[in-house]
């Protein structure tokens, strides 16, 4: 009976393993039924993670992104079309619903085709913007695979991505170079915080389109690491859009080819299968995801009484807050650690923040950390807010928010007169003058009552 | 005339208690007629709650009933001016609510289960009741002739000035204070007449309780100390002034104090250094009469003009001092409005704004009181006539009151009682000198033998003719029917002009059955049962009270306008162009904004017609943002149509009172009918808010505020993408090429 359990226990545990913290039906959209067997260590890897692989045509009529109003697939990863575009199921606003429904995309683009203007039209929304022509490649004649490119100098060799700033956390990292075949460039929008690079071009690269066959290149819209080959957007929601641009990176020949480049003399394997591996885990949530759990305020005066999270505090009250932070690692929960460099913050907020301050790590349980701090509530009443919000480019977006109530002093809670020190000329005054006027009455009544009853007896 | 049962009954020691049994049965049936009166909007529509100010009110008093009184005078509220909050119980008048809290636990004390409603829907007619035998007792100290107080107390419980603030569901502060103006009045003449300690002691207690209960309680406070004031100066200082005016003084004045939202305004504002002022002169001068009995005349002139020379000097030195260095807190806006009737329209906008803050319109005399307005003066020349201290105070506030109600069209109700006294007391006199004078010796001699005037003795010798019976029957018929035609004024008056609850609006159809248009309980409802506890709602502050206490929903601003800022920023955000307010709204939480549209059905009091007192309100904190000239187009036209300026095009006000609009119409036919205008035939366009519910008759337009866009767009890139616009290249920027770092 045991071990039965256990074997059942064990078979969940592996259906478990690696699974996405977002559900497991992928779509995957490949025009050529042909291409299917270019990829088939990709798509092993990924059976083997536990997807569920869904292979579609963009032509097929029944392909929809949506069933009964909610989306049919968790994921959907995309790979170039040849035709002019994806079709009637998977157009910009379908996958712009999808995306806003939660739902991971994975898009492949490639430089030997052009790319459709659908789809780039779909990445301007996205604030991925291609080159007008939308058939460039990717040129470096410094960084390029001697082996398979040496006359084209198309085939970009880059080491794996490491940290992209300094207080985020590194997903990408490893050792070995990647091969980036024929790659389309593209460039991020300039003030958008939802988008980041993963793999940048070299500094020497450049955009070339080979079909305009130039001998220079004039006009370039970007050059060097302005140019993205890998790139990530996380809507506010935290679905994840990633945007390959090289999709021959994927294929089974480049996950074991060997490439040399042109300073060094020898040559090194790829990287790709591991790069793709983590490329995947991140865009279908795998990696990355923040979970919120318990959020708790209270007094930090009297422990025994305190109720958690009242709805209202008072002005110069002594709060207590914390929150619980887990992060979701390939197939379950485990505690978050913030980023060294990085802080996490917790503001207290009416119209603009009063109180931000650092939440410091307090507890740890099997699964998350629990961050807290510890403040006075500022002395101005009014509906405040504790808002924690953590947006960095990778980890999924945390935004909390709760209300509360900040009143004013009761009139009860004012020290009495007597305890303010200062206050005692006034009370002392105030007695007096009582004191005094009734000892004038007593005076007035009882001093001189017989001479007014002999004169009244006299009169 | 009068046969002789009659006769018996009125007269001798069985006809004294016949006279008092009829006086309480008249002024029963005058209470009676009074509360009847003030049913007619119960009655047509349902017991609602009307108006604005009330709600709040109600709400108030719903509060108080169910947290009891401790939690009630701690009370701050976080579901008003969001997310200031408002310490509510310690910035109203608590006398209201507390009337009708007490009444409730009394009724259920009593085992008479009574909604807390119904209790505040009818306190105002209860108490005009109240006003009407308070208004008796009052006239009876005016003069001895016995029908002036019931006349006055008729007067009173009918005439519309009164009406127009007490009618039934009108559960304002002046529902129960001018009662308590009338009473306290009452007292404080009985005070002077009888200079007894416990006369002013009563007055002190009502004051006390008037305070609680209107910010119009400084009338009394000014009034009395200018009473005491022209009584000094006319040399009629006495003992019995100095008992009453200082036992007042000392007492109501602490009285006053207590309540948490007056404080300690009565030592340091100068709407009440007056009273302060008029209490040390009270003193000086009883020093002066004390020392006068001990001094010489000539040397006690000398000192005494020292005195004066000398007291007035440092009193004015001292509060020039004190005002300068703002230990007594400037006049208040509303006070400088009521000198100089252009003030408030340039410094103080959001005063201007208000209907009843208006300068009144002559005819509005005549509606309001009748025929009351012309025997008004000729009442206070009676009082002129005999002049003792009551008089003076009748004079006084007559001409005080005439001045204020003619500045603002609300203080009209503190006119009403003194006309319906000097009124009174004019008709009075008429019928008395018409009808009861007898060719023989005078049977109401006995009566007016006490205050024989000079005036009466002169008419009563001159006048032969008036005692024959053509002229008796002609003036009683014509008293009489000016009575009647007073009456059916009123009853006119009240029916159709003061009884609409203005929540509920009603219309006549062309076959004249009525058409109740019920726009605004549909959409605040709409709000309570379809929107979260605790979403925000923006609407123009006109609004918030209702708002909090139809729709239960937490709001921006409210009629409470105690933060000018806070409803200037509504102000701008309605004023602005979406790309402005969206930030603001964001800012402030909102999740719905409510406006106000008559443009359908022509009703007038909709926010377009309100929209440039936002404008300017806003105007008035952020000068260079907001621009009233922007709204008017090139020639000063204030239009809605093709020529509106584009301000007031681009206005998230205009965008949200017409979108859509334009598709009720056959294309390029839309018509405000308020404006009279032909709107463009191309809508406005929303991005930043949603449509979430418009009422029947599109009174109530309720937008929800959108949230940011998902994908980090903008809202018109989001809208124009789902339109299905495609961008066909990102937009160009202007400049050097920015690159981007991380």
């Amino acid at each position: 009976m045991r071990w039965c359990l256990s074997i059942l226990l064990f078979c969940f545990l592996a259906v478990a393993h690696a699974l996405s913290s977002s559900g497991n039906r992928l779509l995957v959209v490949l025009e050529d039924a042909d291409d299917k067997g270019l990829y088939s260590t990709f798509w092993g890897d990924l059976e083997a993670r536990g997807y569920d692989l869904d292979f579609q045509s963009p032509k097929s009529s029944d392909l929809s992104l949506f069933k009964y109003g909610e989306k049919a697939y968790d994921h959907l990863l995309i790979l170039p079309p040849r035709s002019k575009g994806l079709g009637p199921a998977l157009s910009p606003k379908n996958i712009v619903d999808f995306v806003n429904k939660d739902g991971n995309v994975l898009l492949g683009l490639s430089g030997k085709s052009t790319t459709p203007s659908a789809i780039s039209s779909l990445l301007i929304e996205l604030d991925f913007h291609m080159s007008s022509d939308r058939s460039s490649v990717i040129v470096d004649h410094f960084n390029y695979d001697t082996i398979s490119a040496p006359e084209k100098h198309d085939v970009l060799i880059v080491p794996r991505p490491g940290q992209l700033r300094s207080d985020t956390k590194d997903f990408f990292g490893g050792e070995g170079v990647l091969a980036f075949p024929t790659a389309s460039p593209h460039t991020l929008g300039d003030d958008n915080n939802l988008v980041a690079p993963i793999v940048r071009a070299p500094a020497t690269a450049y955009s070339y389109n080979p079909k305009e066959d130039a001998g220079s290149v004039e006009e370039v819209a970007a050059t060097g690491s302005q140019l993205a080959i890998v790139s990530a957007m996380q809507g506010r929601n935290s679905a994840r859009f990633t945007l390959l641009g090289s999709v021959e990176s994927l294929q089974d020949q480049w996950f074991s080819a060997t490439v040399k480049t042109p300073g060094s003399g020898k040559k090194t394997p790829t990287a790709n299968r591991e790069f793709a591996q983590q490329l995947t885990a991140w865009t279908f949530k795998e990696t990355g995801v923040l979970k919120v759990g318990k959020v708790e305020h209270s007094l930090a005066t009297d422990v025994e009484l305190k109720e958690p999270n009242p709805t209202m505090y008072r002005i110069k009250n002594e709060i207590v807050y914390s929150i619980e932070l887990s992060e979701y690692d390939q197939d379950h929960f485990v505690p978050f650690e913030v980023p060294t460099n990085d802080a996490l913050q917790l503001e207290f907020t009416m119209l603009s923040p009063f109180h931000r301050l650092n939440l410091e790590p307090s507890g740890r349980t099997a699964n998350s950390t629990i961050y807290s701090t510890r403040f006075t509530v500022p002395d101005q009443h009014g509906i405040f807010s504790f808002r924690v919000n953590y947006k960095r480019p990778f980890f999924s977006n945390i935004e909390e928010k709760e209300e509360v109530t900040v009143r004013h002093f009761a009139h009860d809670e004012y020290p009495r007169s007597w305890k303010i020190t200062g206050g005692w000329v006034w009370i002392a005054g105030l007695w007096s003058v009582i004191g005094g006027f009734l000892a004038f009455v007593v005076v007035w009544l009882y001093s001189a009552p017989k001479a007014t009853v002999e004169s009244k007896k006299t009169q | 005339m009068a046969d002789s049962p009659v006769d018996a009954l009125l007269k001798g020691s069985s006809g004294r208690t016949t006279r008092g049994m009829l006086r309480i049965i008249i002024l029963a049936i005058i209470a009676a007629a009074a509360v009847s009166s003030r049913l007619f909007s119960v009655i047509r529509f349902e017991s609602i709650i009307h108006e604005f100010d009330p709600w709040f009110n109600f709400r108030a008093t719903k509060y108080l009933v169910q947290h009891g009184f401790h939690s009630f005078w701690d009370w701050f509220d976080d579901r008003t001016w969001h997310p200031l909050g408002r310490v509510t119980g310690g910035t109203l008048y608590p006398g209201l609510m507390v009337t009708s809290g007490v009444i409730y636990h009394i009724l259920r004390f009593l085992t008479i289960p009574v909604d807390i409603r119904n209790i505040c829907v009818l306190l105002a007619p209860a108490f005009s009741g109240l006003t009407a035998f308070a208004m008796y007792l009052l006239t009876c100290e005016m003069t001895v002739s016995p029908s002036a107080g019931l006349l006055a107390a008729a007067f009173m419980g009918i005439t519309p000035g009164y009406i127009s603030r007490s009618v039934a569901g009108s559960y304002d502060n002046e529902a129960i204070a001018i009662f308590l103006l009338v009473f306290t009045f009452y007292l404080w003449i009985k005070a002077v007449k009888n200079g007894s300690i416990m006369w002013g002691a009563l007055t002190a207690l009502f004051y006390g309780y008037m305070v609680s209960a209107w910010g119009g309680y400084v009338f009394i406070t000014n009034l009395i100390p200018l009473h005491v004031f022209v009584l000094l100066c006319m040399g009629r200082y006495s003992p019995r002034l100095y008992i009453s005016y200082t036992t007042w003084y000392a007492l109501g004045t602490l009285a006053s104090m207590q309540i948490p939202f007056v404080g300690f305004l009565p030592i340091r504002n100068s709407d009440h250094m007056s009273a302060l002022g008029i209490f040390g002169l009270i003193q000086l001068v009883a020093f002066a009469e004390f020392v006068r009995g001990f001094i010489p005349g000539k040397q006690f002139q000398r000192l005494l003009t020292t005195m004066i020379i000398l007291v007035a000097a440092v009193a004015f030195l001292g509060l020039v001092v004190l005002s300068a260095s703002g230990v007594i807190a400037p006049w208040s806006g509303r006070f400088y409005s009521l000198w100089d009737t252009g003030y408030a329209k340039i410094h103080i906008p959001i005063i201007a704004s208000v209907s009843e803050h208006q300068p009144t319109a002559w005819p509005a005399f005549f509606f309001d009181l009748n025929f009351l307005i012309w025997l008004f003066p000729a009442g206070v020349y009676m009082c002129f006539r005999e002049l003792h201290d009551e008089h003076v105070f009748v004079i006084i506030y007559s001409v005080l009151a005439s001045y204020f109600a003619g500045v603002m069209v609300r203080l009209m109700l503190t006119l009403t009682p003194i006309v319906c006294v000097a009124a009174a007391v004019a008709l009075s006199t008429i019928i008395d000198t018409y009808v009861l004078t007898t060719p023989g010796p005078l049977p109401r001699a006995k009566s007016s033998a006490e205050s024989s005037s000079d005036g009466l003795r002169s008419t009563r010798g001159a006048v032969v003719g008036i005692t024959s019976y053509v002229s008796k029957a002609m003036i009683t018929v014509s008293v009489a029917i000016y009575l009647l035609l007073f009456v059916a004024h009123c009853t006119w008056v009240t029916s159709n002009a003061y009884s609409s609850p203005s929540v509920v609006l009603a219309s006549r159809l062309p076959d004249g059955s009525q058409f109740i248009i019920d726009d605004y309980r549909e959409a605040y409802y709409w709000l309570r049962q379809n929107t979260p506890e605790n979403a925000k709602i923006m609407s123009w502050w006109d609004y918030g009270y209702q708002i909090g206490g139809m729709a239960d929903r937490p709001t921006l601003v409210d009629n409470n306008t105690w933060n000018n800022t806070h409803i200037a920023t509504v102000g701008k955000a309605m004023s602005s162009r979406e790309e402005v307010s969206y930030p603001i709204l964001r800012q402030h939480d909102v999740d719905y904004v409510l406006v106000v549209f008559g443009g359908l059905l022509g009703y007038s009091g909709d926010d377009i017609n309100k929209f440039l007192w936002m404008v300017r309100i806003a105007e008035g904190i952020w000068p260079d943002e907001v621009k009233e000239r922007d709204y008017f187009t090139a020639r000063g036209e204030y239009r809605v149509d093709d020529e509106a300026a584009p301000a007031m095009r681009n206005s998230l006000m205009y965008k949200m009172s017409y979108h859509n609009y334009h598709n009720l119409f056959q294309p390029g036919q839309a018509m405000d009918r308020v404006r009279g205008s032909r709107l463009p035939a191309e809508g406005p366009q929303l991005s930043t808010l949603e449509e979430a519910y418009t009422s029947e008759n599109w009174i109530i337009r309720i937008y929800k505020v959108k949230d940011l866009d998902n994908l980090g767009r903008s809202h018109n890139n989001a809208v124009a993408f789902d339109r299905g616009q495609k961008r066909k290249r990102a937009t160009k920027r202007k400049g050097p090429r920015v690159l981007r770092t991380e």
